[in-house]
């Protein structure tokens, strides 16, 4: 595989609101290698969402390129992104997302039912990557039952447990009190010590200080 | 993914709200159960008849007389006293023929002890049983010696018999018809109905007695056939009118004085017209399961609605469109083909109800089942396919902003 994980070139995303266009990210050119720990900074409406949905492959760029582990995403259909994302990419959300009245042991062996892994083999992958978060005692309980900081490490072990070659965090810590915050930023940082490539995104300028490289958006475009 | 993983998540999903995949189910549930158990009651009626009509006797012909016509006025029906015994026997010696009875009849005051009844006295022969598909319960049916003796014998149909105090016991003893002495022979075995006139209340006696006491004369009323097999029917039909036409001296055109009734036309057309009542029945009882697919459309719209979130979680970690709208089609498949497993158990058990109720019996066909199975099945997949192409087409990112 020739290059870095993540490489875009000229990136732009308009957004054609019929009598008027938004330029959301504008002529963003940006490489990840691997085992980078990235942060990207910015305020509200900044564009870093939509840089988030673009590197997540959520949504596609109207202009220039990207490539996420050698492939070029132009070039795939709505299938293949979602192979894609189920291969390449964890998620971790601001709100966790992890899914309602399901237990902490199915939310994390969800990804890998859309990869035709068997229930067996689900469970028991799902159980160490939970075990590795310490929530190996907390397997059967249901969000409602977590705390916030717990509900944000099934999340992670959600993320994980395909081994992905990018975890992708949204304000991982953004609905976090402040010990829960720190110990996720703790995980991260122990999870990008191990190897993991890590692109975060936040507004916060202390969250994003622990992040080994920055980049700053400002109006759908790169700031040094 | 494969089938199983679907029909399980769909399974854990429907088991977190119980009551209302119960509710949704409930629609097709009472769809199902009304389709199969009022097409039970179409094919029980319609087999109640029919066994009915085949009571009457196997491959049944009767010729009767037929209208008198003085000068140009037609008379009604029977009102051409036509028919001799002479003409019963020649019918007998055609091929194709098994037995054959004559029939006179009357009305008679009957009195056994201190029991009476009034009832129908049938003038006949030793054929009569076989004719018209009768067993004999207790002691003997006519016999041609007692028809040649023109003996004061008589057998008792089964109600008659109940009517008049008459049990196995009183084969032997005598009664009075109309005044005279006759000794009770035998008492046949009960039919059961067949419409208004009941062919238990009778008493057949040998028809030479009837001409000597009540019905003077050598005119039958009826001449009862049993043809030997049904595909001679039509044959055998033919060759008596060909037969009673020449004895009749009835011109080739002319108008036949006699009409020939034939089982197999009648069970036809009863047959025909239950089949189209089954199939009405059938027809509306679907529009109810129509109705209840149409829930299922509306609860799983509903459902897409409230999951959309969780559409998205399951789009960013991997799922792709056609996982989606394969999960969402198999919940209401699953829906449907429950409600249609469970309206077959409840509609099963009211047909078998109404079937012992109405005394034709539970009649099961394993096809109706399987084609509320198949209904079902197909409910599931035109209603369910629009909501799970909404949940598929969601937007990953609109889904996980939903609120």
């Amino acid at each position: 595989m020739s290059g870095a994980l993540i490489e875009l070139h000229d990136v732009s995303r308009i957004y054609d609101l019929g009598h008027v266009q938004v330029a959301a990210l504008q002529g963003v050119d940006l490489e990840v290698e691997e085992g980078e720990f990235l942060a990207i900074v910015g305020p509200s409406g900044s564009g870093k969402s939509t840089m988030m949905n673009i590197l997540g492959c959520l949504d596609r760029p109207t202009g220039g390129t990207y490539s996420l582990a050698g492939t070029p995403i132009a070039e795939l259909d709505d299938d293949g992104l979602a192979r894609l994302r189920s291969r390449t990419i964890g998620f971790v959300f601001q709100s966790y997302n992890l899914l309602p009245r399901t237990s902490a042991l199915e939310n994390v062996a969800t990804p890998l039912l859309y990869q035709g892994v068997s229930r067996k083999d689900r469970l028991a992958r799902a159980q160490v990557a939970l075990e590795r978060l310490g929530l190996g005692d907390r397997i059967s309980h249901i969000p409602t039952e977590l705390s916030g900081g717990q509900q944000q490490r099934v999340a992670i072990a959600r993320a994980l447990v395909t081994e992905p070659a990018l975890l992708l965090a949204d304000e991982p810590t953004g609905n976090l009190d402040s010990a829960s915050g720190a110990e996720v930023m703790t995980l991260l940082t122990q999870l990008n010590a191990a190897g993991r490539t890590i692109v975060m995104i936040t507004h916060d300028a202390e969250v994003a200080s622990r992040a080994r490289r920055q980049v700053h958006v400002r109006d759908g475009r790169l700031v040094a | 993914m494969r089938a199983t993983e679907l029909v399980r998540l769909a399974l854990s999903r429907l088991g977190s709200s119980r009551l209302r995949a119960a509710l949704t189910m409930l629609g097709v549930i009472i769809g199902v159960a009304s389709v199969v158990s009022l097409v039970a009651v179409g094919q029980g009626a319609t087999s109640g008849i029919t066994k009915q009509l085949q009571g009457l006797g196997t491959n049944l012909l009767t010729v009767n007389p037929g209208a008198t016509t003085t000068g140009f006025t037609r008379g009604a029906a029977g009102s051409a006293n036509t028919l001799t015994i002479e003409d019963a026997q020649a019918i007998a010696a055609l091929d194709g023929v098994a037995a054959v009875e004559p029939e006179i009849s009357t009305s008679q005051f009957v009195v056994a002890g201190t029991e009476n009844t009034t009832t129908s006295i049938i003038g006949t022969t030793s054929g009569y049983t076989t004719v018209r598909n009768f067993d004999v319960w207790q002691g003997a049916t006519l016999n041609q010696a007692a028809v040649d003796a023109r003996l004061h014998e008589a057998v008792l149909g089964a109600t008659t018999a109940d009517d008049l105090g008459l049990t196995a016991s009183s084969i032997g003893s005598t009664i009075t018809i109309g005044g005279l002495p006759f000794r009770v022979v035998g008492i046949l075995q009960a039919k059961g109905s067949t419409g208004p006139v009941s062919q238990d209340d009778q008493i057949l006696v040998p028809y030479t007695t009837v001409q000597d006491e009540f019905v003077p004369g050598d005119k039958l009323r009826t001449i009862g056939i049993s043809v030997a097999s049904a595909g001679q029917i039509d044959t055998v039909k033919a060759e008596i009118t060909t037969l009673l036409e020449t004895r009749h001296d009835i011109a080739i055109g002319g108008t036949d004085d006699f009409t020939i009734a034939d089982q197999a036309q009648l069970l036809t057309t009863v047959g025909g017209v239950s089949d189209l009542l089954t199939l009405l029945l059938a027809g509306i009882a679907s529009i109810s399961l129509l109705v209840g697919g149409i829930g299922i459309m509306n609860i799983m719209l509903v459902s897409v609605r409230e999951r959309t979130r969780e559409i998205g979680i399951r789009k960013a970690v991997g799922a792709r469109g056609r996982d989606i709208l394969a999960q969402f089609l198999v919940e209401a498949l699953v829906l449907s083909v429950l409600g249609g497993i469970f309206g077959i158990i409840l509609g099963v058990a009211v047909s078998y109800l109404i079937g012992s109720l109405a005394g034709w019996g539970f009649v099961f066909s394993p096809v109706t089942p399987l084609v509320a199975v198949l209904f079902s099945l197909l409910v599931g997949v035109v209603f369910g396919v629009w909501p799970a192409r909404q949940a598929a087409r969601l937007d990953p990112i609109v889904a996980l902003r939903y609120e």
